[in-house]
């Protein structure tokens, strides 16, 4: 039997295709995505500067990702043309901070409004909405606006360097507000300090956490699928780091190997708008889990020994990467070095021609932004989001990531709450 | 006397909870998640019924929305409008009028929604938006066009919004501009409230991106001389704003955004080639001239040396 499904309350929607047999159980599954922007042909023609504006507006919960991959790009451009362009570290530092509040805020609005919601609704339990995990995004949010000028939609990094220049009253702000962000974890999320919770994890003692993560294990045993939506276990992380993970196997991944498959699209007589990214012609998971084990952090690297690449282990991955990243803004803000320069004026773009790439880690994972520019004026650009990783549509023999972790899942309603676990984007996805 | 004045014994003490449709077209969700910033949600979201909303918990699914087409009190539209883009199945030609006619004001969120935005330069013969299509009153809602209020900006402050959602809650009159933009909203540029506005004043110019000192309009592109917003009044996040960030404003509020070359200022025989609202070039350059023609030291400087 085939069934449509629509899938809301992610950023826009997606459509699933299910197969299913007599007992409902899912054979196979189509991801489509209808909707599509045409940001890149938008983009040509234009200043490769402007790209800064236009760039954040692919997506309303990951646009600062792409600012920074559309700056690192251009300072790539740069560099490959022969010029000479510097970054200060405090200006790398304040790009690192306002980019990590942006995953922060993306995962709490993920645990809350999808995980807990989704899951509470299908044990019977739906809560009410999450007031205090917006409240606190919304904290989040002002912690990046305070070296950024706000958020969604800011265009304040630029070739050589960030636009502000902060005084300690802002760096002051900035860590009274990550106090309390870290608190919301501790109290709210994890019902315990993150020492405990590494701990938890180490103790395979997750389903007794008294936090909101915790309920959400809890729903997601009570449905029979906390173990279950396990794909292929092969990872990428191109951003920072360029590694892939092949059965456990950690090794240097080339950029030269990075494809894009539009096999499955209107345009060559498929259904979707979204292109697959393939590896090696090979589908991998970006994200948080990819960055978890890549990073061997103790506790997650741990959980996919015991459960591999399942709900359990994806969910805590995103949430693990919250703590991880606070402290990783804490320390940030505590060495930053206001006394350097925020911007050092690079040549004229005008001046430049030329080809370059930048890879950034976004909420959902490495996000690759390209383009080719003649005297500064952008000729072509093309961007590889990180859902076109995760969410592709391979054949039923050679299934996408999030495709596979569907596969035989008792129900259209547990596949498609698996389906969530990757935390889907549309408007990214087709851009 | 203690008896009540009879202008507080009319006063609805608790008007019913307005119903809200929130309807996207082409866009990116960024005016959605702007809203979310809002530190008052909880108050505001205690005076409405989300009909249908994109991320919050709401009644109806869209899904069910197309099915009912249920009447609302406010229509809340955000992205681009093109006639056969669907959600759920229905082409927004007929979805939006459906849901526009049966609903009591309309609210146009986003600059997408309310001049074309950014996505109708993908396609800029079938994309527009709902009342304008860039300056011109020809979107499908302009038979419509007493009910729209427009809240123009890439993405809209959420307080914006809130301020909307409270007038027509409480009844009162929203006066509006040539738009429809509220004008307690719009009729501030994002000019005002700068924090370089002396540095505009005396003509002093920033040298370069990254620094407290000088004014962005001379030579880095910024717009906020001409562009109507309440951004440096109603600070975003609660904190900042493009200028006080050292970013120039790119006009978003405004039906030609988004314009060309945004970080760097056209001129003219070394005049900016567009002039601050409303002022004409020969005040400008009498005023310029003069202002040019001093040199105050203390604009000259680093505002705070230690941190040069």
């Amino acid at each position: 039997m085939i069934t449509h499904e629509l899938i809301e309350r992610i950023e826009g929607e997606a459509v699933l295709d299910f197969k299913t047999d007599t007992s409902g159980a899912v054979q196979d599954v189509t991801i489509r995505f209808l909707h599509f922007r045409g940001m890149e042909a938008i983009l040509e023609g234009r200043n490769a500067l402007d790209a800064l504006v236009i760039t954040p507006r692919v997506c309303g919960i990951c646009g600062h990702s792409h600012l920074i991959a559309t700056v690192t790009m251009i300072e790539n451009i740069y560099r490959n043309a022969g010029a000479t362009i510097r970054i200060s570290d405090k200006a790398n530092a304040i790009r690192q901070i306002t980019l990590s509040c942006e995953l922060i805020q993306n995962h709490i609005k993920w645990l809350y409004l999808v995980m807990l919601h989704e899951s509470g609704k299908m044990v019977g339990e739906e809560p009410t909405v999450a007031l205090k995990a917006l409240y606190v995004s919304a904290q989040v949010n002002q912690l990046c606006a305070l070296f950024s000028g706000q958020w969604p939609h800011s265009s304040y990094a630029l070739p050589g360097g960030v636009t502000c220049d902060p005084t300690h009253i802002e760096v002051m702000q900035a860590l009274k507000i990550l106090s309390e962000v870290e608190r919301f974890i501790c109290d709210e999320v994890l019902g315990c300090d993150t020492d405990a919770f590494s701990e938890s994890i180490i103790q395979n003692a997750l389903l007794s956490l008294t936090g909101d993560l915790g309920t959400v294990l809890r729903n997601f045993e009570r449905l029979g699928v906390l173990e279950q939506g396990k794909s292929h276990g092969r990872f990428l992380v191109l951003g920072e780091t360029q590694e892939i993970i092949v059965d456990s196997e950690r090794s240097e991944a080339s950029l030269d190997n990075v494809g894009e498959d539009s096999s499955q699209t209107f345009a060559e007589g498929g259904n979707t708008y979204a292109k697959n990214a393939l590896y090696n012609g090979e589908f991998f998971e970006t994200g948080p889990l990819a960055r978890a084990l890549v990073q061997e952090r103790t506790g997650i690297s741990t959980l996919h020994r015991l459960y591999g690449d399942s709900a359990v282990t994806r969910i805590t991955a995103r949430v693990d990467e919250m703590v991880s990243l606070c402290a990783h803004v804490r320390e940030l803000l505590t060495l930053l070095d206001l006394s350097e320069p925020s911007f050092i004026p690079p040549p004229s773009i005008e001046s430049i021609s030329g080809e370059g790439i930048g890879i950034v880690e976004a909420p959902r994972g490495s996000l690759i932004h390209r383009a080719r520019i003649e005297k500064g004026k952008i000729i072509s650009y093309s961007i590889i989001t990180p859902t076109q990783w995760n969410l592709g549509n391979g054949t039923a023999t050679t299934p996408g990531i999030a495709q596979k972790a569907m596969i035989g899942a008792e129900s259209i309603a547990k596949a498609s709450l698996i389906f969530r676990t990757f935390d889907v984007c549309s408007v990214c996805t087709t851009h | 006397m203690n008896t009540p004045s009879p202008k507080t014994s009319i006063m609805p003490s608790n008007p019913a909870k307005l119903q809200i449709i929130w309807l996207q077209g082409i866009t990116c969700n960024g005016n959605t998640h702007s809203f979310l910033n809002d530190p008052s949600l909880e108050t505001i979201l205690e005076s409405v019924e989300l009909l249908h909303h994109p991320l919050l918990p709401c009644t109806f699914t869209l899904r069910e929305l197309v099915q009912k087409l249920p009447k609302s009190d406010v229509l809340v539209f955000e992205g681009a409008y093109k006639g056969d883009f669907e959600r759920a199945g229905m082409a927004m030609e007929a979805l939006l009028n459906a849901l526009a006619s049966k609903t009591k004001h309309i609210i146009s969120m986003g600059s997408c929604a309310s001049f074309g935005g950014i996505f109708k330069e993908a396609s800029p013969e079938l994309i527009s938006g709902i009342l304008f299509d860039k300056e011109h009153e020809s979107g499908p809602l302009r038979v419509m066009r007493e009910k729209v209020i427009t809240l123009s900006g890439c993405p809209v402050h959420p307080k914006w919004l809130s301020f909307v959602i409270d007038m027509i809650h409480h009844g009162k009159f929203i006066a509006v501009d040539e738009y429809r933009r509220p004008k307690e909203l719009y009729a501030y540029l994002v000019h005002n409230g700068c924090l370089r506005n002396e540095y505009f004043e005396w003509k002093v110019d920033s040298d370069t991106f990254g620094t407290k000192e000088g004014c962005l309009f001379y030579a880095q592109g910024c717009q906020g001389p001409m562009t109507h917003g309440s951004c440096n009044k109603i600070l975003w996040n609660e904190v900042s704003s493009k200028t006080r960030s050292g970013a120039p404003c790119v006009g978003c509020t405004e039906p030609t955004f988004p314009k060309r070359e945004l970080f760097s200022t056209k001129t003219y025989m070394s005049i900016p080639a567009d002039m601050p609202l409303g002022i004409p070039k020969r005040s400008y350059l009498a005023l310029a001239g003069a202002a040019k023609s001093f040199h105050i030291k203390r604009l000259e400087e680093r505002l705070i040396d230690d941190n040069a």
